[in-house]
C-alpha cells in the first residue's frame, strides 16, 4: 500500500482494477483539516482523463512500472517508435499517449519511456531540450541591452517560442518542457 | 528570461503602498519572532524544526514560524489596538513553485473592534490601494467589484448540497452521484473539501468566500447559529489570496481546538508542539469583536502583475535554490 504523497508524474495507481496513470498532481491544502493531493490521471484502458483528489491518509495501490531512456527514431503519423540503446529493442506509442510532449519531439531525442508488464505506456520528456534556432528576424538596434524584449522563433523541429531580442538564427537554445518556455542559451 | 530589477522594483512598491495604507489608518508596525517554541498547530503543516542552543548548552526544541498569529494576538492582548506585520513565514513539506514556496512573505494584519465584515471591506481597498501604487496595469487586474459568496449559497448552487443538514451519509450519496472520488475514512471537513475542490473552487473566479462550516473554523469566532465561522477568503483570478477572520476570544475554546489539533498530528505522525500558554492566557483581554487577516504577498504580486507562477515574482524561489537539474550550486544567469 502506498501513500497518496508518493505520487509522481506517470506513477500508475490500481483503482478498482483499472489502471490509471498519472498526468499532473498538486498538493493542496485547505485553511483546516487533512491536505490533499489533486491528480489528473488517465485511464489506460478508456484513455479517459479525470481530475481524482486524495486524502494524504488515503491508501493506494501503485503498479510497478519501469523507466527506460530510449531515442526517439520516426513516426508513421499515429505511432511513435522509440529505441533503447542498450538492446536496440523498439517499441512503439500511440500519439494520443503521448499527446503532451508531440510539439517537444525531434529525431534522436532521449527521452523516458514508462513500460508497466513490458508494454510501453507513456514517455516523459526531459526538463529541458536543446534545439537550433532556424529562424527569427535580427534584433532591431536598441532592444538588447535590457533583455527583456522577446520575440518570435521557430526552432528547428518547428516549435515556436518566444526568446530574448540578442538569440540569433542557428543559435543553440534550451526549451524548458514543462513551461513551454524559453529557458536559455547554450554557448558553443 | 527573468528580470531581476523589474520583480525587486515592483516588490519595493508593493510593500511601500502595504505599509502607507495601513500605517494611515494608524496601524503600528512591528516585528515578531521567526524561531519560536510553538509554530502553527494546524493538522497539515509541516514547520522545519530546529534545536536552539544556550551558551551553557541547554537544548531547547524550536521550530521557524509558520504564520506570526499567536504572536499578533498576544500583542492585542497586551492593548494595540491596530498592528501589522510584513514578514517571511515557513512551512516545509510545500510544492517548489506553481502558488507555493517552502518560505513566503505574509502581511497579518489586525483591528480590535471591527469584524471579518469590516476586514473584507478593508481588505479590498488594501488591494486597490496597492494596485493603484503600482500602476494603470496592475489596477486592471483587480476586478472592479469583488462579490461576497456565503459558503452554504455556493454549496446549494453548485453541488446540490444543503450544509446546515449534511451528514456523512448524505455527503457520500453525493459523492457517489457526482461521480467524486471518496474514501471510507472521510470525515465531514474532508468531505466538505472534496466537493468544494471539484464543485465550487472551479467556478471561483474573483470574490471573497464566508462562512465556512465550523469543522473548518480554524482560530475563527462561530456565526450566531453555531454551524458557521465567521471566517472568509479572497480568490482573484482563481488564486485565494488571504485567510481572514472574526477572531475567536474564548480562551477554553481555543484551548479544545488546540487539543484537537494536537491529537490530528499525533494521528498522523507529525511533531506535536507545545500549546502557546502565553498566547491562551492573553487571549481573553482581546476584544469581541476583533479582526485578523493573513494575506499571500507573493501571490498578491502574482495577481497584480499577470504572473500565473510564484517563481516568477520570487528573486530566488526554492525550485532554483534547489533544484538545478546539474546538481550544481545555483549560478546566476550571465548578463548579455
Amino acid at each position: 500500500m502506498s501513500s497518496p504523497n508518493d505520487i509522481k508524474k506517470s506513477t500508475v495507481i490500481n483503482q478498482n482494477g483499472e489502471l490509471w496513470i498519472v498526468i499532473d498532481f498538486q498538493r493542496v491544502s485547505p485553511g483546516k483539516g487533512s491536505s490533499f493531493v489533486r491528480t489528473r490521471m488517465k485511464n489506460l484502458k478508456s484513455g479517459k482523463v479525470q481530475e481524482t483528489n486524495f486524502k494524504s491518509a488515503e491508501s493506494l495501490t501503485f503498479e510497478d512500472v519501469q523507466y527506460k531512456r530510449m531515442q526517439y527514431l520516426y513516426n508513421d503519423g499515429n505511432l511513435y517508435t522509440f529505441m533503447d540503446n542498450m538492446t536496440y529493442e523498439q517499441f512503439s506509442i500511440a500519439k494520443a499517449d503521448m499527446e503532451d510532449s508531440l510539439p517537444y519531439m525531434k529525431e534522436g531525442l532521449e527521452v523516458t519511456v514508462v513500460l508497466h508488464n513490458g508494454q510501453p505506456l507513456t514517455i516523459n520528456l526531459p526538463q529541458k531540450i536543446q534545439y537550433t534556432v532556424a529562424y527569427t528576424e535580427p534584433a532591431v538596434k536598441g532592444d538588447t541591452a535590457s533583455g527583456g524584449v522577446l520575440k518570435e522563433a521557430e526552432l528547428d523541429n518547428g516549435l515556436k517560442v518566444k526568446v530574448p531580442a540578442f538569440i540569433a538564427q542557428g543559435n543553440e537554445v534550451l526549451v524548458n518542457t514543462e513551461t513551454g518556455l524559453y529557458s536559455e542559451r547554450v554557448n558553443g | 528570461m527573468k528580470d531581476f530589477f523589474k520583480i525587486a522594483k515592483e516588490r519595493e512598491v508593493i510593500n511601500d503602498a502595504i505599509r502607507s495604507f495601513l500605517k494611515e489608518r494608524g496601524s503600528v508596525e512591528v516585528e515578531t519572532p521567526v524561531v519560536v517554541r510553538s509554530p502553527g498547530m494546524e493538522p497539515n503543516l509541516s514547520p522545519f524544526e530546529t534545536i536552539v542552543i544556550e551558551p551553557n548548552g541547554s537544548k531547547h526544541p524550536a521550530a521557524l514560524m509558520t504564520s506570526p498569529e499567536y504572536a499578533m494576538k498576544k500583542l492585542l492582548g497586551l492593548g494595540f489596538e491596530k498592528a501589522f506585520t510584513l514578514t517571511k513565514v515557513f512551512r516545509n513539506g510545500e510544492e517548489f513553485g506553481g502558488t507555493h514556496n517552502p518560505e513566503f512573505t505574509l502581511l497579518e494584519w489586525y483591528q480590535q473592534g471591527a469584524d471579518y465584515w469590516a476586514c473584507m471591506d478593508e481588505t479590498e481597498a488594501l488591494i486597490r490601494h496597492v494596485a493603484q501604487a503600482m500602476g494603470p496595469q496592475a489596477f486592471a487586474h483587480v476586478p472592479q467589484t469583488l462579490k461576497r459568496f456565503r459558503v452554504r449559497d455556493l454549496f446549494v448552487e453548485h453541488a446540490g448540497v444543503d450544509l446546515d443538514k449534511a451528514d456523512v451519509k448524505t455527503l457520500t450519496q453525493t459523492c457517489r452521484d457526482l461521480d467524486i472520488h471518496f474514501d471510507k475514512t472521510d470525515t465531514l471537513s474532508d468531505f466538505f473539501y472534496r466537493l468544494f475542490l471539484v464543485r465550487i473552487e472551479p467556478e471561483l473566479k474573483d470574490g471573497f468566500v464566508y462562512d465556512y462550516p465550523v469543522y473548518q473554523a480554524a482560530l475563527s469566532e462561530l456565526c450566531k447559529d453555531g454551524k458557521y465561522s465567521q471566517r472568509f477568503e479572497l480568490y482573484i483570478d482563481g488564486l485565494e489570496l488571504c485567510n481572514g477572520f472574526t477572531e475567536l476570544t474564548d480562551a477554553r475554546e481555543q484551548r479544545r481546538r488546540f487539543e484537537q489539533e494536537a491529537l490530528e498530528r499525533k494521528a498522523l505522525g507529525k511533531t506535536v508542539h507545545p500549546i502557546d500558554e502565553t498566547f491562551l492566557e492573553l487571549l481573553p483581554s482581546v476584544r469581541t469583536p476583533s479582526f485578523g487577516n493573513a494575506l499571500g504577498v507573493d501571490r498578491l504580486h502574482m495577481v497584480l502583475t499577470g504572473r500565473k507562477k510564484i517563481e516568477e515574482v520570487l528573486l530566488f524561489p526554492a525550485s532554483e535554490i534547489f533544484n538545478r537539474c546539474d546538481g550544481k550550486n545555483y549560478v546566476f544567469p550571465k548578463r548579455h
